[in-house]
């Protein structure tokens, strides 16, 4: 025995986050890019039009966040206990934060994706309803676009924060959480909202807004994979406690998750699918579908990778 | 040379002229910028002399009216063979290392992560007698303060569905003035509890001429729980 005195037991029996956390951390994720890049390329292409691209984050933005939530509430050791963190705060804790930013988000997202679908809303009967909210609001489109960029881009870093919090796994708690979670949650909500773009909105697959997402989806991907690369370097030449945690990238099945899914599908999935092969798939529709579903996917094998073997990696 | 020990005496002046304003002087400068007129109450756990009976955990669960075999503490044997398993110090199922306990619960830090981290204030630090503590009424049951405490000391309380941390007995029995369940219930010693700022305490004289240790002190969460470690003779 090294120390003087340790204890290895707990009382918590095992993960105190399983899985519905890392989907949650994921939907949030994608919520948060998705509508960030959608209004990146609006503000810098200075679109006044609710083009395909916009109405898809929008939507896909929404949808996701509302299923985020509905996850952390399921995963509460009861559910009817949800009250209490929306009206207990507790401003030294990043999750009351959080929770404050996302009651401002949500209803936020909503109005956007009020204002981004109007034509859609007018065409169905039981949502004209919202037509006199819209045409109310107008006026305050602009700011309310400008507040939620930020936010989108805050929820996104916060789902790093929040676990990054956890001192008492290596993996977790690291300083590139935050920046790891906003890169891959930008990739990956683009892919989403452009598969939906193209499928339910008629995007034509080498339109403007697809041209300027094909040129930032790289150097995302790349900064994505030099903080993960960061990560695993401070881990294998850090202290005892890292070193421990390091071994989540080579030994047990969450090694294989890494592996396979973030590296192997997440990675080089796009890139192959886009580079290796020749021209006439790589610009077809199956291979940019192909290549979304990849990105996604390899969004939700970091989350579960970065959950499940942070915990297993206790110091 | 001796003007160096001159400045240091004067820097000694000078320190110690600061700490006048506190109302008790003791040793260590951090304990007095947290109110050394107020209690801080900690726990010893004295590995030579508990033999594992477990009637501190039974006590426990009878205290604070816990779910069936629950208790706010467990204990850990880290050597000496149980029959039939193998010795977790040297590996055989036959051996003569002497059995090893350690008391696993809530250490009472003082820099507390659970009571950082918890969204509503459920788990919060008691003002009068500074214990980390539970308000059941607020916890959301979201599980932050499970995974935020370095020392895994919490658990969700199955019949009520809230987190829960031994909080030495506040509400079920040092509200009554009484010592804590386990204290009580411990026929061997191996447990004293008391206040560590007031000098007279027994767990003061205790922990002036005994070398215990903290338990992952490098957290940086200055625990209240202190360890009396069972030494060999030379070593
Ligand atoms: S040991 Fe854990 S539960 Fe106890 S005070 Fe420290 S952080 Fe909180
Ligand atoms: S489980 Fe309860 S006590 Fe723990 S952090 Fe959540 S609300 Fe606070
Ligand atoms: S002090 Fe009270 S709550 Fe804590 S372990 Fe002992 S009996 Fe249980």
């Amino acid at each position: 025995m090294d120390g003087t005195l340790e204890f290895t037991m707990g009382l918590s029996d095992g993960i105190a986050w399983p899985w519905p956390i890392a989907v949650y951390l994921f939907f949030a994720g994608i919520s948060g890019g998705a509508l960030s890049v959608a209004l990146f390329i609006r503000f810098y292409k200075k679109q006044v039009t609710n083009t395909a691209f916009l109405k898809a984050s929008a939507l896909v933005s929404f949808i996701t966040i509302s299923l985020g939530m509905l996850c952390l509430v399921l995963d509460l050791t009861n559910p009817l206990f949800f009250w209490r963190i929306l009206v207990y705060y507790n401003l030294n804790s990043v999750m009351s934060i959080g929770v404050i930013a996302l009651t401002a988000y949500i209803p936020l997202v909503a109005l956007i994706a009020m204002f981004a679908l109007e034509e859609e809303i007018k065409r169905i009967a039981i949502l004209r309803p919202l037509l006199p909210i819209i045409d109310k609001l107008r006026g305050i489109r602009r700011p309310c676009e400008v507040a939620v960029l930020l936010l989108a881009l805050s929820v996104c870093a916060y789902t790093g924060f929040l676990i990054s919090a956890l001192i008492r796994f290596p993996l977790i708690n690291t300083a590139v959480l935050p920046a790891l979670f906003v890169a891959s949650g930008l990739s990956a909500g683009a892919a989403a909202a452009k598969m939906l773009a193209v499928g339910m909105f008629k995007e034509d697959l080498h339109s403007q807004d697809m041209k300027i997402l094909h040129g930032a989806e790289w150097p995302i991907m790349f900064a994505e994979a030099l903080f993960l690369f960061m990560i695993i370097m401070s881990l294998m030449t850090g202290n005892a406690g890292a070193q421990t945690a390091f071994e989540a990238f080579h030994s047990g099945s969450w090694a294989m998750v890494f592996w396979l899914g973030v590296v192997g599908v997440g990675f080089m999935g796009p890139v192959l699918l886009n580079f290796a092969t020749g021209k006439r798939f790589s610009h077809s529709a199956q291979a940019f579908y192909l290549s979304g579903l990849c990105a996604v996917s390899g969004m939700m094998c970091l989350r579960m990778f970065i959950l499940y073997a942070g915990q297993n990696f206790a110091i | 040379m001796s003007e160096n020990i001159e400045r240091r005496r004067f820097l000694k002046c000078l320190g110690a002229g600061s700490l006048i304003l506190a109302p008790l002087g003791c040793s260590s400068v951090k304990e007095e910028d947290s109110n050394s007129n107020r209690p801080h109450y900690a726990m010893v756990f004295d590995q030579n002399k508990c033999v594992g009976c477990g009637e501190c955990k039974e006590a426990c669960n009878k205290a604070n009216n816990l779910p069936e075999g629950k208790s706010r503490l467990m204990m850990e044997q880290q050597s000496g063979g149980v029959e039939g398993q193998k010795c977790s110090h040297c590996g055989k199922t036959e051996c003569d290392c002497e059995r090893k306990y350690v008391r696993v619960s809530c250490q009472q830090c003082k820099n507390a992560p659970c009571v950082t981290v918890c969204p509503t204030g459920a788990a919060h630090r008691d003002p009068a007698t500074g214990i980390v503590t539970m308000n059941a009424d607020k916890c959301a049951g979201c599980k932050y303060c499970i995974a935020a405490c370095p020392y895994d000391a919490r658990y969700i309380n199955k019949d009520t569905d809230v987190a829960d941390n031994c909080d030495f007995c506040l509400n079920s029995k040092l509200a009554k003035g009484e010592l804590p369940a386990c204290v009580q219930g411990c026929r061997y010693d191996a447990l004293i509890f008391g206040d560590v700022n007031d000098p007279n305490s027994y767990i003061s004289r205790l922990l002036a001429v005994k070398d215990s240790v903290r338990i992952k002190s490098h957290f940086g969460t200055e625990p209240s729980l202190r360890y009396i470690p069972i030494v060999k003779q030379g070593v």
